[in-house]
């Protein structure tokens, strides 16, 4: 059962892989994916609600802030996710999630800002349970997954339309594969995340545009200093090809890299709730071009877990210990007559 | 197991629901006379303002770019676009009232950034 909570606990760190903030080429909803935790066991639900803020500002070009821009632009976020998984069986877990931008807000200093909001897109994701053993405390779980674009691409105000880093929506389906491994030691674990994801054409009336491919690789860090307190370090590399527009033209300001780093804090409370928050810092930035980069992000996470075989098990107790006092109170009951 | 149900259901409903806006009928009624454009081409995060001109009653006007930003409403906006938005760029403009719509294009080019200093 602890195991099982380490897990839990550990898969809290690896939702957060913040797609980068560039200005014209952000992707609809922060990258917040369920594909990064390990499979869950058989019967078991886990049900969690996530708020982020981000931030960005500081202009770059190659890995240097770029300063000589005549203005000054904020972008920020303010976004919600719930997220579901099941485990249908020991090696089969299926995933969704779906977000709710409060605001994906673009601002200039004397200016009006751009304000998106609404649905972002609905991902599905089945992830398998590969390879598990709790003799070795390793777990090798494999993701795949694809995004649809539900959410809100062509969101107007006072019928213009917003520019694409402010719809909510990616306006595109987007497809990944990933891969999650978690080694265990005694108070410690550590874990490696590769993935890899793939975004289609965005071909409408208005719109041509095809995102690059993006790599993430992670690695981790998990301890737990008290039985319900688990502290993770998390290191990540992110890098996302170059965009493609009209007639195959590459978009040379489009693509980039940047490493992040993310301390967490989670807290598991009794009944299987956890809570955690955690803070995504850019440590190195390369971004093609100019483009906005990204700033920092901040997030927190409640999770429910359900685990319906124990449940059933439970109410079978109880149920045999209602009615084995009802027959001790029988016996009881003969005995005084 | 019933609220697994439930939860795909809503999905679904959402998924079928989020279908896309149905485009509105031509008129005959309204005219786009001139689109016009004050700076093209533009160079990137600088500045052009788009007019349109156009006759019918009760006009309003919509606005969208394929790439960079359009700030501003009604027949006079002004657009702008970033290092990432370099190339042709189409602005589309659209005028409408309660017998119609019709709507016409232009292209913008925008050139790389390059410093004043």
């Amino acid at each position: 059962m602890y195991r099982r909570k380490k897990y839990l606990l550990i898969a809290l760190c690896l939702f957060i892989a913040e797609r980068a903030f560039s200005q014209c080429c952000t992707l609809g909803d922060p990258f917040i994916s369920d594909a990064e935790q390990p499979a869950l066991q058989s019967k078991i639900l886990t049900a969690s609600l996530a708020y982020r803020y981000s931030h960005s500002g500081k202009y770059y070009s190659d890995d240097s802030r770029f300063t000589e821009l005549p203005f000054q632009e904020i972008a920020y976020s303010n976004y919600t996710e719930l997220q579901v998984g099941y485990g249908i069986t020991n090696w089969l877990t299926v995933m969704t999630d779906l977000g709710y931008f409060f605001n994906k807000t673009l601002t200039t200093p004397g200016i009006d800002s751009y304000k998106g909001y609404g649905l972002g897109d609905l991902g599905l994701y089945a992830k398998f349970n590969a390879f598990s053993s709790s003799r070795l405390k390793l777990t090798l779980s494999p993701t795949i997954g694809v995004k649809f674009p539900t959410g809100v691409f062509d969101q107007e105000v006072d019928n213009v339309q917003l520019p694409i880093s402010v719809q909510p929506s990616a306006g595109s389906y987007c497809y990944l594969a990933n891969l999650f491994v978690s080694k265990g030691f005694r108070k410690i674990a550590l874990a490696g995340f590769a993935s890899y994801e793939y975004s289609q054409l965005i071909q409408s009336e208005n719109f041509y545009y095809k995102y690059g491919d993006q790599w993430i690789a992670a690695l981790y860090f998990n301890y737990r200093p008290w039985k319900r307190v688990t502290i993770d370090l998390q290191v990540r590399n992110e890098y996302r090809s170059k965009s493609n527009r009209e007639n195959e033209e590459i978009v040379e300001a489009s693509g980039y890299e940047v490493v992040f780093f993310t301390p967490q804090l989670s807290y598991a409370f009794k009944h299987d709730w956890y809570v955690s928050a955690y803070a995504d810092i850019p440590m190195y930035k390369y971004y093609n071009g100019i483009q906005m980069s990204f700033g920092y992000a901040l997030s927190f996470r409640v999770t429910k877990k359900i685990d319906f075989i124990a449940l059933k098990a439970r109410h079978s107790a109880n149920q045999s210990n209602k009615s084995e006092l009802g027959v001790n109170m029988e016996l009881s009951n003969e005995l005084k007559q | 197991m019933k609220r697994i149900y439930l939860l795909l259901g809503i999905m679904t409903a959402l998924i079928v629901g989020c279908s896309k806006k149905e485009n509105s009928n031509p008129s005959a009624e309204i005219k786009i006379v001139s689109l016009t454009e004050t700076v093209n081409p533009v160079i990137a995060y600088d500045t052009t303002i788009i007019t349109v001109v156009a006759t019918g009653e009760n006009l309003k006007y919509g606005w969208v770019a394929n790439h960079g930003k359009i700030k501003g409403s009604g027949t006079s906006v002004k657009y702008s676009a970033c290092q990432s938005c370099r190339g042709m760029n189409t602005i589309t403009c659209r005028v409408f009232n309660e017998t119609g719509e019709v709507s016409d294009t232009i292209m913008i080019r925008v050139t790389p950034w390059h410093s004043t200093k």
